[in-house]
């Protein structure tokens, strides 16, 4: 059953380029550990009742299907932590379930880290792994949301219906919004400039992984995802609702990249003149006359030249060179000015394209 | 000639939030875009508080480019307007006007203005030694002022005005008629059912 889930998407996914899979593969990581974190939960909880002889039999098989459904999850990792996952959470004391819970929890994050380190030691991994992690404090209080589609089916055969209160909304949530998330890797990963050769079989990945990866953003970004069942999820439109949520969720955890401030700085571009009220053309928008970044249209400008010739965003003269010249030579600082002006500009348009690039 | 459309886009602006930014832009009368009125609510913790000031605003042709010429008609006690003429003492609507300012930022800017007087450059000297001297008697006095003449007939009026204009009588004529019976809203309902 999880095989066959597995089995299908493969080839689509195949033929995309190698970062993708890359990118599949972490997530494919994560989401082994998060199953084994959700197994852990799972057998102390059912540990506490009476059969906990069963559950652990039937544990057994799931680890196996897991893994024979995907098969880049079995070689990086070891089959050691596992075991010792299982055997701590279901050798911890029953009555203090909440403690074993984080054991199992904290294991899950040592899981994580130990097969980061051992195939390639790659830096995008790591950095990853920061990501994930993040993810697995926000799944703390319960069985993790968001479990991929074929790890999701297998653990559904052998556990019974209570154990799946890792509610499907949330499921869907974060399969709502593993793009912008899995872009938000492929960002990382193209900064670090990391080349090593995957020394993995290349992934059969499945049609899950990305939605691990969406894990940490989606939980934060929740209020803003579209609702599972909304007709209106843009199929057709993606972009306005990625561009809308996009800033948000990145701007908590990538500060550090200047991404928000040049998020913003494109979001809050004015659609009109704000003197006249009509619309801006593009010569307009990239029209910048004042260094305070002030966006007002040609004719405006022209108006205010004319009279006193401040900028009515900062009352500074615009052009004090100008000014005093009263010619070309101040025509020709005016350019400079706005070339100047485009140039700070520039890297954040480009920016942008980047982090969009491989939606399309 | 006045930016016609920048100043309509203005009004429906800043008439969209008026309860809560307690500014609102009218037309002072039907035709003419460059003579409005508009009404600002005292702001709360000043003497101004409760009242409701109108000011008179002229657009000049050059408006945006040149700032719009506020007065107040309703007569306020404060060191930057005068309580002669309610001429206004405010940068922005002389040389720090900008015309990335609105109608609206001006009539917020008024509003701020009661709740921060500068008495070191003031429009009327009397209420500005007033205030610097003896600020119990020019915050009683204001108070009166705003008791006087920007509380009841204004505010009440108004509501009575918007009541009336809902029920479907045309606005013109509920204020004439409201006017001829002293704003008893009752006496007018009744003259202007019977016709």
């Amino acid at each position: 059953m999880g095989h066959s889930d597995a089995a299908s998407p493969a080839p689509a996914p195949a033929a995309r380029d190698a970062r993708k899979k890359r990118g599949n593969r972490t997530a494919a990581k994560l989401k082994q550990s998060k199953l084994e974190t959700r197994r852990g939960q799972w057998l102390n909880n059912s540990g506490q009742g009476n059969d906990g002889k069963d559950a652990k039999v039937a544990a057994t098989p799931t680890g196996a299907r897991s893994n024979a459904g995907s098969p880049i999850l079995a070689s990086p990792h070891p089959p050691l932590p596992r075991r010792r996952v299982d055997s701590r959470s279901r050798g911890s004391d029953p009555e203090d379930r909440e403690e074993a819970g984080a054991t199992g929890l904290e294991i899950g994050g040592s899981d994580l880290d130990s097969p980061m380190h051992s195939p390639g030691s790659d830096k995008s991994q790591g950095s990853g792994c920061g990501a994930q992690r993040k993810g697995f404090s926000g799944n703390g209080h319960g069985p993790s949301p968001s479990s991929g589609s074929s790890v999701w089916s297998s653990s559904r055969s052998v556990s019974d219906a209570e154990e799946d209160t890792g509610c499907p909304e949330d499921e869907n949530e974060v399969l709502d919004d593993w793009e912008a998330a899995a872009d938000a890797l492929y960002d990382d990963d193209s900064h670090c400039h990391h080349s090593s050769v995957p020394t993995t079989p290349p992934p059969a990945p499945t049609t899950a992984p990305p939605a691990n990866a969406a894990g940490p953003e989606t939980i934060r970004s929740k209020a803003r995802a579209w609702a599972p069942d909304d007709k209106f999820r843009p199929q057709s439109l993606p972009s306005i609702s990625k561009q809308a949520s996009f800033p948000a969720s990145i701007g908590n955890s990538w500060a550090g990249m200047g991404m928000t401030a040049a998020q913003q700085g494109i979001l809050s571009l004015p659609v009109s003149c704000p003197i006249c009220y009509e619309d801006l053309d593009p010569t307009d928008s990239s029209f910048l006359p004042c260094p305070c970044g002030f966006h007002l249209c040609l004719f405006c400008h022209k108006r205010i030249l004319e009279a006193d010739g401040r900028c009515p965003g900062c009352r500074k003269q615009y052009n004090t060179a100008s000014a005093v010249e009263e010619g070309g030579g101040g025509a020709k600082e005016t350019t400079v000015g706005t070339g100047r002006q485009m140039a700070n500009i520039a890297p954040v348009r480009l920016f942008r394209s980047c982090s969009m690039g491989p939606r399309y | 000639m006045v930016d016609v459309s920048r100043v309509q886009k203005e009004l429906t602006e800043c008439n969209r939030d008026r309860e809560v930014s307690g500014v609102s832009i009218a037309l002072h009368d039907g035709a003419n875009i460059s003579h409005l009125t508009g009404t600002i609510a005292g702001p709360a913790d000043s003497p101004y508080e409760g009242g409701t000031f109108t000011i008179d605003i002229r657009l000049p042709g050059g408006y945006p480019f040149e700032p719009p010429k506020m007065q107040f008609i309703t007569k306020v006690w404060h060191p930057n307007i005068s309580s002669q003429n309610g001429a206004i003492c405010l940068d922005i609507l002389k040389d720090q006007w900008s015309p990335a300012l609105t109608l609206k930022t001006a009539l917020l800017s008024l509003q701020a203005l009661l709740s921060c007087p500068a008495p070191d450059d003031p429009q009327d000297a009397v209420v500005a030694q007033q205030y610097l001297r003896d600020y119990p008697t020019f915050a009683a006095t204001a108070r009166y002022w705003t008791e006087a003449f920007a509380k009841c007939s204004s505010t009440g009026m108004e509501e009575k005005v918007q009541k009336l204009v809902e029920m479907g009588f045309p606005e013109e004529l509920v204020r004439s008629t409201l006017k001829s019976v002293d704003g008893d809203e009752n006496m007018a309902l009744e003259k202007l059912c019977s016709g």
